[in-house]
Formats: C-alpha cells, sequence, structure tokens
C-alpha cells in the first residue's frame, strides 16, 4: 500500500525515502569498513571539495553535491541526505527540503533508461499526446512508473526548449528530436541492446514500480511541487503527518494505527457539546 | 525571406564551429571584453549599454542600464547572474545560443560583470541542459586558460571568478530571485519584492540578474558601437531579437530580425508560413504566458510596446503558431496543466486557482461538463490575477481569456448536450 501523500497532476511531490531503504548511518567521524557509501565518498572528496570552493557560502553547493551523489548512486540515497547535510553545515530536514523541490534529483531509485517525453504546447500541436501513448504502450508502463526489469522510466515532463523539432524528449537528459512511432521503437530497440551512444544511469539498488507517489484523485487541492496539501493541517492523521511519521519510524505499518486516530478524533468532533446545541 | 532575417548573434551557426576560441577570436571574439578592461571603465562600458537602449530578453523587457543603475553604492560585494533557466513554452533561443556559441556568452557576461564592478559571477543553467552545460564548461576551460577568465584578466589585476550553476528542474527558478534562492540552496520560491535583487539579491548582496541573449548582445553592442543597436527598430525597444518560431509552421526554428519586423513576415517570410492547405487561427507572440493575437493583428510589429499594445506581450520571444486543426481547448488545457504543475505553492491564488481551472477544463474535455464552467472558469483565471509574488500565477490568464473570447464556440461544444427523452 503506497503512502497517501497528496500530488499534483504530474505528481511532483517528494516521497520521501523508499521504506525499503536503510535509515542514513553514515557519519563524518567514522569510516564503515566495507560500505560502498563511505568508499564513494572518499573517492568522490576532490569533487567535492572543488564544488563547495566554487561559492562564497558553502549550501550554494547543496543541488551541485546532490546531483554528484544522483551521478555515482543513481538517485540520491540517504546517506548521501545526511553526508550533503554535514557538507553544507545545514540539517538533512533542510537538505530534504530543498531536494524535494527539484523534479530532476531522485529521492528513490530509478530506472537505467529515464526517458522523459515533453507534453507541452508545441509537442502537443506536432502531435506529442498520441506519441505518448503510443510510447506508453510500448513500455507497457504509465506516466512515473518503471519497468519490471528496472530498465526504463516513464515520465512527462514540461517544455523541453526544443520546439522547433517537436516533438521531442530526452533519455538521461540527451536529446532525441523529431520523434514518429517508428523513431521511438528504433530508440527503445537500441537501448534495450545496449546499441546507443547514451549511456545508462548507475543503479546502486533496484528501482521500485514508481520513485514518486502516485496521484491522490480525492477532492483535494494537490498543493504545487513538493508542497503538501494546504488542506492537510499536518500531523498525525493526514496524510503528510503520516508520512512524516513513516520518515522518522521507517515502518509502514504505523499508517494502520494513524488512520484508527484520525477517526477516534473525527468522532469526538462532532458529539454535540454539553448544553445540548 | 533573407533581408528580414539579421544574423548577429546567429552569424556562424552551423557554419563554423563557435565552440572552439580560436575560431569565436577570428571573429573579433574577446576583443571587447579587452577593449573594456584594458582601455574604458566601468561607468563607460554600462553607458554604452544604457545609451544601446537595449532591453531584457528574458521577458520583462527591463531596460538593462537602468537595470544596472540601481546598485547602490555601499561598497558591499556585487553579483552578476546570468539566466539561462529557459523554461517558458515555446522558448529555444538560449538552448541553442548555449549550445552554439558559448564564448559569446562568456563576453558577455563578463562585460557586464566589468560594467558593474562585480568580481563574481554565475550562470544558472537550467538542469536539462546536460549537454549545453558541458559545452560551456569545456568553452569556460578554453577561456580560462586564455587568461580571460579568473584572475589577472588581460593582465589588467583585474578578478572575475566565474562559476557554472546547474539548476534541477524548475521552472520558477527562471525568476530572477527564485533563482537566486535555487543558487543558494534553497527551494527556488520566488522572494516578496521590493528589495529588488539590484539593491538585496545574491547573499543579501546587490545583484543583477540578466538572461543569456541580453548579455550576448554586449559584445556586439560594444563593437559597433550603441547607435548601431538603438538605430534599429522603433527607438524605445530597439535592436535584434532572436525569435523562436514554432507550433504549425512549415519551418519551425530561431530566426533572428530586426525588432519591428511584423508577425505576418515573421510567421510567412522566416518559417515558410503555415502547412498546406491549412489557415491561420492565432498565434501566441511571447511563450506560454502571453496572450493569443488573431488575424488582425498579423501586421503588428514585433517589438516589445507594440505587441503590448495589441494586449498581449513580446515575453522571451516565442512565437507558437495554431492553424485551423487546433483544439484550443487542449491548447489552453496544456497550459494550465503547466502553470498548475510549476506553481512552487507559495501563494494560494496560483497553487489553488491554477489546479481548479485546470481541473474543471479536465472535466470538460472528458465530456463531463456543466453549461458554467467556461464562465466559471473566465472567472477563476481573472480573480487569481495580479494577487501573486511573481508573474506565474499572472500568467494563467491571459492564453485562456483571450481564447476564449475568440472561440467560446470551442468550448461550449465540449460541455454534453441534454439528449431530448422519447415521448
Amino acid at each position: 500500500m503506497s503512502i497517501g501523500i497528496d500530488s499534483d497532476a504530474a505528481g511532483g511531490i517528494h516521497p520521501g525515502p523508499d521504506p525499503g531503504e536503510a535509515v542514513a548511518t553514515w557519519s563524518p567521524y567514522v569510516v564503515r569498513a566495507g560500505e560502498p557509501f563511505d568508499a564513494l565518498y572518499a573517492q568522490l572528496q576532490p569533487d567535492i571539495e572543488r564544488l563547495i570552493a566554487e561559492y562564497e557560502q558553502k549550501r550554494s553547493a547543496l543541488i551541485p553535491l546532490a546531483q554528484l551523489f544522483q551521478d555515482h548512486e543513481g538517485y540520491v540515497s540517504a546517506d548521501a541526505v545526511v553526508a550533503i547535510a554535514y557538507l553544507v553545515g545545514e540539517s538533512a530536514a533542510a537538505v530534504e527540503s530543498t531536494i524535494s523541490f527539484y523534479t530532476l534529483l531522485y529521492r528513490r531509485p530509478v530506472g537505467k533508461y529515464m526517458i522523459q517525453f515533453c507534453r507541452n504546447l508545441p509537442c502537443m500541436l506536432n502531435g506529442a499526446d498520441d506519441l505518448m501513448a503510443y510510447a506508453r504502450g510500448r513500455l507497457g508502463i504509465g506516466h512515473l512508473e518503471t519497468t519490471g526489469d528496472g530498465l526504463f522510466s516513464y515520465e512527462e515532463v514540461e517544455c523541453l526548449a526544443a520546439c522547433d523539432r517537436a516533438p521531442c524528449a530526452q533519455v538521461n537528459l540527451e536529446f532525441v528530436y523529431d520523434l514518429t512511432p517508428e523513431r521511438v521503437d528504433a530508440l527503445l530497440a537500441e537501448l534495450r541492446d545496449g546499441r546507443s551512444a547514451i549511456d545508462p544511469l548507475p543503479q546502486t539498488r533496484k528501482p521500485g514500480r514508481t520513485w514518486k507517489v502516485e496521484q491522490d484523485t480525492g477532492l483535494k487541492s494537490p498543493g504545487a511541487m513538493g508542497v503538501s496539501s494546504p488542506n492537510n493541517a499536518g500531523g498525525i492523521g493526514d496524510a503528510s503527518g503520516r508520512a512524516m511519521f513513516d520518515l522518522i519510524v521507517g515502518r509502514p505499518q504505523y499508517e494502520q494505527r494513524s488512520d484508527e486516530r484520525l477517526l477516534r478524533e473525527t468522532t469526538l468532533r462532532v458529539e454535540p457539546s454539553e448544553n445540548g446545541h | 525571406m533573407a533581408d528580414v532575417v539579421v544574423p548577429v548573434l546567429t552569424a556562424g551557426i552551423g557554419v563554423r564551429n563557435l565552440r572552439d576560441i580560436d575560431v569565436y577570436r577570428a571573429d573579433g571574439g574577446y576583443e571587447q571584453l579587452r577593449r573594456a578592461v584594458l582601455e574604458l571603465t566601468p561607468k563607460e562600458v554600462a553607458d554604452i549599454c544604457s545609451g544601446s537602449n537595449l532591453r531584457g530578453r528574458g521577458g520583462a523587457g527591463f531596460p538593462t542600464g537602468r537595470k544596472w543603475s540601481f546598485l547602490p553604492n555601499n561598497g558591499r560585494p556585487r553579483y552578476m547572474v546570468c539566466n539561462c533557466d529557459e523554461a517558458e513554452p515555446g522558448t529555444f533561443k538560449d538552448h541553442m545560443l548555449l549550445e552554439e556559441t558559448p564564448h559569446q556568452i562568456i563576453e558577455g557576461i563578463l562585460l557586464g560583470a566589468y560594467a558593474i564592478g562585480c568580481d563574481h559571477a554565475f550562470i544558472y543553467i537550467r538542469g536539462e541542459f546536460k549537454r549545453g552545460y558541458e559545452i560551456m564548461r569545456d568553452a569556460l576551460e578554453q577561456a580560462r586558460a586564455a587568461g580571460f577568465v579568473g584572475e589577472n584578466i588581460f593582465g589588467s589585476r583585474k578578478n572575475i571568478a566565474f562559476t557554472i550553476h546547474r539548476g534541477a528542474g524548475a521552472y520558477i527558478c527562471g525568476e530572477e530571485t527564485g533563482l537566486l534562492n535555487s543558487l543558494e540552496g534553497r527551494r527556488g520560491e520566488p522572494r516578496l519584492k521590493p528589495p529588488f535583487p539590484a539593491v538585496k539579491g545574491l547573499y543579501g548582496e546587490p545583484t543583477v540578474v540578466n538572461n543569456v541573449e541580453t548579455l550576448a548582445y554586449l559584445p556586439y553592442i560594444m563593437r559597433n558601437g550603441a547607435e548601431w543597436f538603438a538605430k534599429c527598430g522603433p527607438a524605445r525597444s530597439p535592436g535584434y531579437k532572436v525569435v523562436s518560431i514554432s507550433g504549425h509552421v512549415v519551418k519551425p526554428g530561431n530566426y533572428e530580425v530586426a525588432m519591428g519586423t511584423t508577425i505576418r513576415q515573421l510567421i510567412w517570410d522566416c518559417a515558410g508560413g503555415l502547412r498546406p492547405g491549412r489557415s491561420f487561427r492565432g498565434v501566441q507572440p511571447g511563450g506560454g504566458s502571453s496572450a493569443c493575437l488573431f488575424e488582425e493583428h498579423l501586421d503588428v510589429p514585433y517589438d516589445f510596446d507594440s505587441v503590448t499594445k495589441a494586449g498581449s506581450m513580446l515575453g522571451s520571444g516565442a512565437m507558437v503558431v495554431f492553424d485551423d486543426t487546433t483544439d484550443f481547448v487542449k491548447a489552453a488545457y496544456t497550459l494550465i496543466r503547466f502553470f498548475s504543475h510549476e506553481s512552487c505553492g507559495q501563494c494560494t491564488p496560483c497553487r489553488e486557482g491554477g489546479h481548479w481551472i485546470q481541473r474543471t477544463l479536465e472535466r470538460l474535455l472528458a465530456g463531463g461538463g456543466l453549461d458554467s464552467d467556461v464562465d466559471v472558469i473566465k472567472s477563476a483565471a481573472h480573480q487569481l490575477t495580479g494577487l501573486n509574488l511573481c508573474a506565474l500565477g499572472d500568467s494563467i490568464e491571459p492564453f485562456l481569456a483571450s481564447v476564449i473570447s475568440r472561440y467560446e464556440d470551442q468550448f461550449r461544444a465540449y460541455v454534453p448536450r441534454p439528449t431530448a427523452v422519447a415521448s
């Protein structure tokens, strides 16, 4: 069962860490022997120092550091969040807050090829709707989903600034232009056979069905990108509160308990007051 | 056609490899930077820019020289930030300039940085432009090795550091204060203005944010003189402009023209007109945020003031052309979905308004619309305008209102008609 955080139409919501993911145990003071992340951290040390030195204030390096770790791990892992927080001198919550705003930073593993079709106006005028339906059919997955073998992730994104060669898409941020159903087939075949010039993304963990949280179809406003619903006041009992709870505790079974509590509280609120009104 | 297109920034693209610093220098590249740093004072460079009457090419069209003049003389560090977070639907000029002529951009940024007296310049490149980022990084290495960037530029003892910053996917980071927040490692949420970035920008210090195209014109204005630019086109919005034309045209692409070229010339002489057998239904003259213009506006000169007078805006210079196959309800829905998706969520009118208009249109398109929906959409879009921190929320209304006023029948046609009950 997925966590019911509200998401906007494109699902641009920060889902928090994967329930299956280990809680961050990275520490700047202890080197954990045999841990891949610690080896990666040591390996990236020169890049990290170079990035931080680029700016007058360390926090400016937050997004570049997240990109650096994602380039090597395929997503921004829990350890990476803690490491970035240490490096820029902010809390892990501040790092999560920033990362959650940006659609190109993934907090959960994605496929080896991230295929992003443009769905905005100039592409739509040139038949992007049909083309995307075709691509979804060929891949057997929908918007914001990853194939079972972990090879492809599919997303419909906003204007990619290549409207003269619409419809267009990006695969691992490399542009592919002037798409037709035949070209989509050829592209997918090339990627499957490893004949493509486009490098696969690193994949240190097996991706789940989606790296975002699916859309809430209830009659609630979704909030905008990365902002939980304004109709959810927060706290235990609503969706974002439950997600926060899971994030802290790292166990999905608390969902059940908070649902019960929500029910109880709702009942309490509608009881008549003492003077009979 | 050839006499409408005037290549300035686009000269040599597709002919010479302008990513190579030697090729760019053979065209006179970095000469103006050398001249500025060694022979001119920062004020003289700023005066040339003011004299050219160059207006910002990123969307708002604010005079660049005036923007620079707002910087306070308080002895604080200053920053120059070049905005290459191009994401306005229909705009692809910065994408091309970044990938084809990175040195021109670097020279423009450094000229601007020198003019405002700053010693650290940034370029914020959209996260999706991975290739463009790599090209810019290589170009910067070449310029650094040649001694044009960094310490002691041209032996003048003047230092200008240069940082390339990559975004991570958010349209709103093209808004200048959102961009600055993003550059500081925060969520890209626009800030309350005033104070404007010129007073309190990056790290709380005076900052100028200019578009790629704006800055790229500086070397040419320096080379040919302010008069050359100011004399071209209408006096109040002079110069040249790279126009991105897309949609239902034969030859979509970037065309650089003099300001004041008519919309008709742009569509037919540059972009080859509509596809055979099709007729014209409308054009968005300035990207997704601009109102649609129709047949009667085809002879409007393409410059900031004339397009505004016609009821739309020039914006970032992106023309999206619609022919008679266009479903304007779907077109409006596509743009509203975009604004709803890209809203940062700070301001209630934008966050809620965009979302509910999107859902109402979704229902209409799905065949479940009500007769009142069209009026509700119109009224909601109107009411949320002007109540937001930045221009994103205000961008919801123009296109929607303009196509409803012209093609209301297309919207009404989606409302299911009650079927007659057989007696």
